[in-house]
Parts: C-alpha cells; sequence; structure tokens
C-alpha cells in the first residue's frame, strides 16, 4: 500500500499534479479539470492506493483571500481509504470565474451527487455531466448564491410556495427503466394564491 | 340579539368558564419541531418533567386535532410555507407558542436563509427564549397560555362571529335584491322592446296585406 | 400517474408526499414516493428546510465565535462537535492539549455518544409505535444532561470545549455523577434489550428492512455506527487514533447484516463500548491543568487578567481579535455519534475564519434513503428513516 506522499509523487508523474502549498498537514495535489476523472478513477482503483470513498467536496472562494493569486473559484475533494485505514488524500481544482465548470464526479462515487448539487447551489459551479443538478439546501426561488463572498450575509428571499418534487420523481422512475404514460398534478401547488398574498408581506 | 349576548349575565359566564375550563386543561400540542429545540420538547414530555400534568396528555401530530401549535426550532424560507400552511389548516381555536430564541427572533441566526421570528408569518401568543428553552421554561409558557385561555370569552366571540355573518348575510340579501331589480329592469326594457318591435313588424305586414 | 414497467404493463402509481412536518421525519426530511399499492416503487429525497447558513454565518466571527455554531449542528450531542471542531484547530496550530484535558474530553465524547444513540434508539421505538423504551431511554439521559448543567451550565447546547483546553474544569464530586448515571445507562441497556430483543413486533418490522451492502455504503461515503452496521469495521478512534483512544480497552461492533436492526443494535452495543471506556478513563483522571498556556491559542484565566498586565492584553487580544490560526487548508474528521464529522478549514492567518466547510455524516446516509426503501413498503421508509438517525441540523447545517 502507497502513503499518501507516494501517492502524490505517481499523480505528479502521471498527471503533472502540483502540490497545494497551503495545506501543511496533509497531502493535497492540484490537477487540472480535464484530468479529474482520469485522476479520480486512478486513485480509486488502482491496486496500491484504493482511495474507496469520497469524503468530502468543499467548495472554496478566494475573491477577499489576502495576496492570492489565479483562478477564483476551487473545489476540493477529500478521499479517505476504508481498505487501508488512515490513508487520507485531497485533492483540488481551480475553477476560473469564465468557465465555472468541473467534470462530475457521479458514476465513480455515489454520494458525489448530493455533494456536487451542493457546491453548485453555494457557489454556482456546474457539474459537466452530472445527472440532475438542482439546488439542493436553498429553495427554488432562491437567485444568486450564498456562499460566495460578494452575497451579502443578511441577503433574505422569500419563497412563496412549496418546492416541486414531481419532475424529480418522474426523472428517478425513468432512471428505474419505467416510462412515464401519463403525468399526475401535484396537489397544492396551484392554489398558492393563500400562501402568496399573506408570505410575501 | 348580539347586544344581549355581549353583556356578561350568570349564563354566559358561567359558560364561558366552563369552556374555558375544558379548554386549559387539555391543550394538545402539534410539535412543530425543527431542529434543538425539539429535543428539548422530547424531554418535556417524558419522565422527569411530564407534560401529561397539566392535561397536554396527547400530542397530536396533526394540526386537525391539536389546539396549540408548537414551533420549536428555526425556521427557514423553504419551511415557511409549509408552517404558514399547517397554521391556516388548524381549526379554531387555535394558539402558537414560539418556543426558543429562532423561534422568536431568528437567534443569532442572522442570515440568508432564516425567517427572523415566526411572527412575520403567523400570529404568535407566547414566546419563550433561550437557546434551547430549558422545560422549565417550556412549563412556565403553557401556564401563561392557560391564563391567557381563561381570560377569552367564548360567548363574546361567539357573538362576534355572530355579529359579522348577521352583517354579511345582510350585506349579501341587500346586493342580491339590488341585482335582482336591476335584472327585472333589465328585462321589462327588453321584453318592451320586444313587443314593440312585434308591433311594428304587425303593422308592417298589414300595410303590405292592405297593398 | 401512469407508468409503463420494463415489460410494458401498466401501472397507476400515486405520488406521495411525506414530510417535511411528518411525526418520523424529526423536523425537516422530505421525500415522495410513487407508490403501487403499499409498496414503494420510486423515491426522491429533499433536504435544506432547516438550512440556517452556518458556513455563512462563521465566516463573521472569530474563530472561538464558531464554538456555539458548532453546538446546533448535532444538537443530540453537542459536546462532540464542539470537540471535533477544536481538535481540528488545535491540529493546525500544532499543539497538543493537556493530560487531563484529554482524559476530561474523552470521558464527555462518550457521554455525549450514549445521549446520542439513547436519543435515536428511543425516537426509533417511538416511531415504530412503542413507548415505553422511549422513557426507559431518558432516564440515564436526563442524568446525564444534568451532568452537563452541572458541568457547563447549559442542558443541551453546551459549548464545552475550547481551542487549547476547555470551558472550565470538572466540578467537585464529577466522578460521582458520572458513576452513578453509567450505573442507571447500564439498567436502561438491560431494561432496552428486555423490550427489544425477542419483541416479535419490532423484529418483524426491523430485521431485513433497509438492507444496503457494504460495498453501496462505502459508494455512498457512509460512516460511523450505520457502516459498522454493515459489518465494516471503520472507526476513526481506532483507525487515526487521537486522545489515546487506542490505549482503552475497547471493541469496534460490528454488524452483520447491514439492515435496520442492526443499526439499532450497533447502537445499543456502542453504549456499552462507551460505558466501558469512561469507566476507564474515570480511573486516569488526574490532578492537573486542563488549558494550555499561551495566551495566543487559549485566554488566559480571569484571575491573571485582572492581576497581570500580560494577561490582560491576552485577554482582551484574543477576545477581540481571535485567535490566528495558521494560514492554510486543512481537513480533519472526528469520530461522533454518527460517523465521521469533519471540517475542511481554509484560514487566511487573520482572527476570522475564512472558509469552514462542514462534512456531517448524515448526509450521505440520507443521500441512500432512496435505494434503501425503494420496493420495500411504505411503513417501512419510517423504520429505516429512524435506524439512520438523521439530525437535521447536522444535515442541512
Amino acid at each position: 500500500m502507497k502513503t499518501a506522499e507516494e501517492i502524490f509523487t505517481a499523480l505528479e508523474e502521471k498527471f503533472g499534479a502540483k502540490r497545494e502549498t497551503l495545506d501543511k498537514w496533509g497531502v493535497t495535489a492540484i490537477v487540472s479539470t480535464g484530468y479529474l476523472r482520469n485522476v479520480v478513477q486512478f486513485l480509486k482503483d488502482d491496486a496500491d492506493v484504493k482511495l474507496d470513498m469520497l469524503v468530502d467536496i468543499a467548495g472554496i472562494d478566494y475573491l477577499t483571500y489576502p495576496n492570492h493569486e489565479g483562478p477564483r473559484f476551487a473545489v476540493s475533494y477529500s478521499f479517505k481509504s476504508i481498505a487501508n485505514p488512515g490513508l487520507r488524500f485531497r485533492l483540488k481544482v481551480l475553477v476560473s470565474e469564465n468557465s465555472l465548470k468541473v467534470p462530475t464526479l457521479c458514476g465513480l462515487y455515489a454520494n458525489a451527487n448530493w455533494y456536487e448539487r451542493e457546491v453548485y447551489d453555494q457557489f454556482g459551479i456546474v457539474f459537466d455531466g452530472h445527472p440532475d443538478l438542482r439546488r439542493l439546501l436553498n429553495h427554488v426561488e432562491f437567485v444568486g448564491h450564498p456562499l460566495r463572498k460578494d452575497y451579502p450575509a443578511q441577503k433574505r428571499q422569500w419563497l412563496s410556495t412549496n418546492d416541486y418534487l414531481l419532475p424529480a420523481l418522474e426523472k428517478r422512475l425513468e432512471d428505474l427503466g419505467y416510462k412515464v404514460v401519463q403525468r399526475s398534478k401535484e396537489v397544492g401547488t396551484n392554489d398558492n394564491e393563500f400562501l402568496e398574498g399573506s408570505i410575501k408581506e | 340579539m348580539t347586544a344581549e349576548a355581549e353583556k356578561p349575565n350568570i349564563i354566559t359566564s358561567s359558560l364561558d368558564f366552563i369552556v374555558n375550563w375544558g379548554r386549559t386543561n387539555s391543550l394538545w400540542p402539534f410539535p412543530y419541531g425543527t431542529a434543538c429545540c425539539a429535543i428539548e420538547f422530547m424531554s418535556t414530555e417524558v419522565g422527569r418533567y411530564d407534560l401529561s400534568r397539566i392535561g397536554s396528555e396527547y400530542v397530536r401530530f396533526t394540526p386537525r386535532q391539536s389546539d396549540v401549535l408548537l414551533v420549536a426550532g428555526t425556521i427557514t424560507y423553504k419551511q415557511a410555507p409549509i408552517l404558514k400552511r399547517i397554521y391556516e389548516q388548524m381549526a379554531e381555536p387555535r394558539w402558537v407558542i414560539a418556543m426558543g430564541a429562532c423561534a422568536c427572533s431568528g437567534g443569532f441566526y442572522d442570515c440568508y436563509c432564516t425567517v427572523p421570528g415566526i411572527d412575520h408569518i403567523i400570529p404568535v401568543d407566547v414566546y419563550i427564549g433561550g437557546c434551547p428553552s430549558r422545560p422549565e421554561a417550556f412549563f412556565d409558557a403553557m401556564f401563561d397560555l392557560q391564563k391567557k385561555i381563561k381570560d377569552e370569552s367564548y360567548m363574546k366571540q361567539r357573538a362576534e362571529r355572530v355579529k359579522e355573518q348577521l352583517e354579511m348575510i345582510k350585506a349579501k340579501t341587500a346586493e342580491a335584491k339590488a341585482n335582482a331589480q336591476e335584472f327585472a329592469q333589465e328585462k321589462v326594457a327588453e321584453f318592451k322592446g320586444f313587443v314593440k318591435e312585434k308591433e311594428q313588424n304587425l303593422v308592417k305586414k298589414a300595410q303590405f296585406w292592405k297593398e | 400517474m401512469i407508468v409503463l414497467d420494463k415489460n410494458g404493463e401498466k401501472l397507476n402509481l400515486m405520488p406521495l408526499n411525506v414530510g417535511p412536518s411528518h411525526p418520523a421525519t424529526h423536523g425537516c426530511l422530505r421525500f415522495m414516493a410513487a407508490m403501487d399499492g403499499e409498496t414503494i416503487v420510486a423515491s426522491v429525497e429533499e433536504i435544506g428546510y432547516l438550512h440556517r447558513g452556518f458556513e455563512k454565518m462563521v465566516e463573521r466571527g472569530t474563530w472561538q465565535q464558531v464554538i456555539p455554531y458548532t453546538d446546533r449542528l448535532n444538537y443530540c450531542s453537542a459536546i462532540m462537535n464542539n470537540i471535533a471542531f477544536c481538535r481540528a484547530v488545535e491540529k493546525m496550530f500544532g499543539v497538543e492539549i493537556t493530560e487531563r484535558a484529554k482524559v476530561l474530553r474523552v470521558i464527555v465524547n462518550e457521554l455525549s455518544r450514549i445521549n446520542d444513540h439513547f436519543v435515536c434508539v428511543a425516537a426509533a421505538f417511538q416511531d415504530l409505535g412503542g413507548t415505553t423504551p422511549f422513557m426507559y431511554a431518558f432516564n440515564p439521559r436526563e442524568e446525564i444532561m444534568c451532568i452537563w448543567e452541572k458541568l457547563t451550565g447549559a442542558r443541551l447546547t453546551n459549548s464545552y470545549a475550547r481551542i487549547g483546553g476547555l470551558y472550565r474544569d470538572s466540578y467537585e464530586g464529577f466522578e460521582a455523577d458520572v458513576l452513578a448515571a453509567l450505573d442507571s445507562t447500564e439498567k436502561a441497556l438491560k431494561d432496552l434489550h428486555a423490550c427489544l430483543d425477542r419483541n416479535r413486533i419490532f423484529l418483524d418490522r426491523t430485521v431485513g428492512i433497509g438492507k444496503i451492502s457494504a460495498e453501496k455504503a462505502i459508494s455512498y461515503g457512509w460512516t460511523g455506527p450505520c457502516l459498522r452496521a454493515c459489518g465494516v469495521a471503520s472507526d476513526l478512534r481506532k483507525d487515526e487514533p487521537y486522545y489515546d483512544y487506542e490505549t482503552y480497552d475497547w471493541e469496534v461492533v460490528v454488524g452483520t447484516q447491514g439492515d435496520c436492526n442492526d443499526r439499532l443494535q450497533v447502537r445499543l452495543a456502542e453504549i456499552e463500548e462507551s460505558v466501558k471506556i469512561v469507566r476507564q478513563a474515570l480511573l486516569r483522571l488526574t490532578p492537573g491543568p486542563v488549558d494550555i498556556v499561551d495566551p495566543r491559542i487559549r485566554v488566559p484565566a480571569h484571575k491573571l487578567a485582572y492581576q497581570d498586565m500580560e494577561g490582560l492584553i491576552g485577554r482582551f487580544k484574543s477576545v477581540y481579535e481571535g485567535v490566528r490560526v495558521p494560514e492554510g487548508e486543512y481537513y480533519c474528521g472526528s469520530e461522533c455519534a454518527n460517523g465521521e464529522l469533519g471540517f475542511t478549514i481554509v484560514s487566511d492567518g487573520s482572527g476570522h475564519p475564512y472558509r469552514i466547510k462542514v462534512r456531517p455524516p448524515c448526509l450521505t446516509q440520507f443521500a441512500a434513503f432512496h435505494d434503501l426503501v425503494e420496493g420495500g413498503q411504505l411503513a417501512d421508509s419510517m423504520a429505516v428513516l429512524s435506524g439512520l438517525n438523521i439530525i437535521a441540523g447536522e444535515l442541512d447545517r
């Protein structure tokens, strides 16, 4: 089994990964967005590495970070190994404000789906190839991305009616191999007059 | 009739007393528990504190069967329409307790996603401070609510409601009458026009045949 | 809605909304199920009903002001979250806390774990219709709450840990109180096992319900008791030991089936292990300081602030400016009651956190919910939900 340092040297040779100097306590490799899926595939499947659990995906906005150079956003992935207890590794991709695109990890790890939805919700980073990129924590009528540094913390946004889950349910049915012939209306989404008048005041 | 009902007399005041006695001692709460305060509410229910001592034996999770809406925890903007709807589904008489700092004012979550106090959405009868409120504080709030209920007059509320209804009925009848009259006048005018036309036609026909 | 299944057969499904205000959804979970009779064909989940903006709020305060916010992540075991956060920051500082603080942290950690697991098991019973175990489980819980009151001044949201130490030392008679609480914990465990182990209704409703394989659970990123119920002996207290957990005599509890019953049984067994750890830790509790002596990290004691110039300056600086955590990025996870609670911390070297991302253990477990309930009955989904122990404060942050 390889240690985190050895994994990093392997990544350096194979994919031209760079060391993140900010992480002084663990090992973090910066990879380019183009290689991300290949790198993760390697980390997950290589017999000597076996980082089989995606622990966390965190978005970072470097807008007000002192003396920061380079792209504004970053997405950081934390992995750990169940097969080799104690092994941890972090990956980071830098995302510029113009592109805002990162390849998705859906299909490699099952929990990447929700983590990526959260990063999309909070930072507006779009994950290419994600099957169902919707907001996760904020409501459907929310405009903007709250964890960006330029979003004022107290800018509140009211929701007039409850979220609509039927399209997601239909999508899930289609994923399971069913074919929706006739759609049904969700009760209560149309009669929101009594809610709208009172709640938006 | 309404003026008589508003005056306290021996029947109405004793009826009030009985109704209020029943209401104060069987307050069934609807625990709308979202966060930490709900855990403290659980502690209030069991063993040491025992909420059933004051008649709130049944915790009801349906708004149709409960009297007190107990909002325990932070209400976010995503949650707000649901809380509003649940409040509107509850049958009268209904009371609301805002338990904990978050429900009262948003607490220390002064943020893009939290409602700064549930009184932005629904009326509140009793506020409890604390983050989370202790079970003792919750009991205190229940006693306050009971006091408040004891001061309410069932007959007065009913008289007011009847008054409103009577006024509404009166207004509606007046409106209907006016509508009916208008309608009748219109019809009469229409009919008159119709008769006139017929007459003219007859005259024309008669002239034609004459010729 | 009418759908065609794989064989082209027509099915009339009813979309059914459950939650967020449902007695078994513990506050703020919502899922929508497509029902074929009583069977769930497909399900989608929706979260965010308790999204309180933890990550935005903490950026506005100092490092110490994060601690009360961490209380409200998993509010069933608040102290554990404090300790997990403080441990992450202490690692960034590169300091070792004192011996007494370590042992005290282990004790309060494990007592919190007992508390949390009791809530989970009690609520699971309550959701399945059993009221008695709820009362049994809450008795020792109340006793532990009393210890918290004496120790920290609060019942639920304690804010006990501090960066570089603890809020205060234990009080006189702490050991006796803890021992008494442990005794009643053991008694409650006995009662719970009597209720649970051979209860036909309970077994029918939990055995074989909500099964998940170990591979799938790992792929979903499950940690903690839920992963251990699938038969994976993964526990950060053993894998990446901290606070000398490896020197205590205890075992990682592992399930076999990965079903709902296993998840609850693992929790009950973990309570037993925690009792073992606390008993050993009480023996190791030796007098000594609980705070490290470094005015840049831990606020000097009140006494020093009133008598000593440097103490006053230290106190003033650390309260108004916050401790200055070294610049950098770090991920640190600790084993909490529900699994690995991790903090991805980005510090720019100032007194305020630049970014803190919480890795909630519940999120990964709830993300797998549709896999657990599809094909089962609607009533089973409640058993599954309560077995997972989703805490909304942590799930939505």
